[in-house]
């Protein structure tokens, strides 16, 4: 569970968020919403505890693990899709064998045969999408911080995705922040900004 | 002992990760090297048939490895900075693993400079060594103080705007109490002079001092 409480944070003379207090308990997909500049990156930097609030405390079990699909977050163009998956398995303690790899690949959509030995630097913005969304899926993590994450994902992509999401979601916190009306339809709770 | 093999682990994979990416991309470890070879061959042209002390030779050596390190080390960071792989790297390695993965990786470039230049600037200045294990003694601890000196300095100018002028400047007061001894060893190693092992001791103790600041200092920034 994290737990937000009294929370302030501003940017300049910008206050984003004014005392929130809040819970996010597990098993849930809670579906972050506003407009644009309304703060729902910030929202979820702050439950990743990547940013600190100006006052109040965020509270979650400090052995819990994070893993998160944002734009900030980029995979190396010089290492192949497989090594990209391969690494940040491996920095989680997962040893991935060829043939989970294939598996994973087959969960997002990525031909993993044909394209797992090809640089990322040669991946369209869509391709090198599915393969963050595998490496989501590859490593050990009980919070999914997911900003965005079907921006570049055609139809068949964006299913996967969230087929995916609905069957982890027991097991995880995972927030959810979009901008598609559609996408508050698969999550559990909607926390609407500016709170 | 599970918390040090996952992080031995995470070390491993991000020194593997680095020499991958340094050996498909070659800028880094390109411009070290020229720079180095660049330094030593003008150097040696231009003092050709004086007699250069071996204190001058030991120093011009330090020179020569400084300034190629600087241009090399400074890319470890700045690069994952501006493809923007730190934020998943810092979100799914630990910060302590970040921090030695690069360091090692950073040692390691320098040891591959060094088996580089080191026998061109022996053959371009006619320096026969009359000590070798001290020399080599002398450089793996110089190699891992500014390791540890560089891979921090890295790290802190990474947010800066003026990177690459910034990481000289304060690389240099940061490895100043490395060269003198390493320079003092380096010329006793090549007229064959009495040393006290104490020197190299004290060596030893500067780069523990020098990591154990970069181990301190890393998780603030």
């Amino acid at each position: 569970m994290i737990v937000f409480d009294n929370v302030s944070l501003s940017f300049g003379r910008r206050e984003l968020f004014k005392n929130i207090s809040l819970e996010l308990r597990g098993g849930k997909i809670f579906g972050i919403v506003g407009k644009n500049g309304a703060g729902k990156s910030t929202f979820l930097k702050l439950a990743g505890k990547i940013l600190r609030p100006d006052s109040g405390t965020i509270n979650f079990p400090p052995e819990k693990k994070i893993a998160a699909v944002t734009p900030e977050m980029k995979i190396y163009d010089n290492l192949t899709a497989r090594e990209n998956l391969f690494f940040f398995a491996k920095l989680r303690g997962k040893n991935l064998s060829d043939e989970k790899i294939f598996e994973l690949g087959g969960r997002v959509g990525l031909d993993m045969k044909s394209f797992g030995d090809v640089r990322t630097e040669n991946f369209s913005t869509g391709m090198r999408q599915r393969l963050k969304f595998a490496i989501l899926l590859s490593v050990a993590a009980d919070i999914w911080l997911l900003d965005e994450p079907t921006a570049n994902l055609d139809d068949d992509g964006r299913e996967k995705f969230f087929c995916e999401i609905q069957a982890a979601k027991s097991e995880k916190i995972i927030l959810l922040a979009t901008n598609e009306s559609a996408e508050e339809n698969f999550c559990d709770e909607i926390i609407r900004l500016p709170l | 002992m599970k918390l040090f093999g996952s992080r031995f682990e995470q070390i491993a994979s991000i020194v593997r990760k680095d020499f991958l990416i340094g050996l498909r991309r070659r800028a880094a470890w390109a411009a070290m090297m020229m720079f180095a070879l660049t330094a030593a061959a003008a150097l040696s042209l231009s003092t050709g048939g004086i007699f250069i002390e071996e204190k001058f030779l030991a120093a011009i050596f330090w020179v020569v490895i400084f300034f190629a390190a600087s241009a090399g080390v400074a890319s470890t960071f700045e690069d994952e900075a501006s493809a923007g792989t730190l934020p998943t790297l810092k979100l799914y390695a630990e910060a302590q693993a970040i921090l030695f993965g690069k360091m090692i990786y950073v040692f390691l470039s320098l040891v591959a400079l060094t088996i580089f230049i080191l026998p061109i600037f022996l053959i371009l200045f006619d320096v026969a060594v009359k000590n070798f294990f001290l020399l080599l003694a002398t450089i793996f601890f110089g190699l891992i103080g500014i390791s540890a000196a560089g891979t921090l300095t890295a790290a802190l100018t990474t947010s800066a705007s003026v990177k690459g002028g910034l990481f000289t400047v304060l690389l240099f007061p940061i490895t100043l109490p490395i060269f003198l001894p390493a320079i003092s060893l380096t010329e006793i190693s090549f007229s064959g002079g009495a040393f006290e092992s104490s020197s190299l001791v004290v060596a030893a103790i500067f780069d523990l001092i020098l990591m154990t600041a970069a181990s301190i200092l890393y998780d603030y920034l």
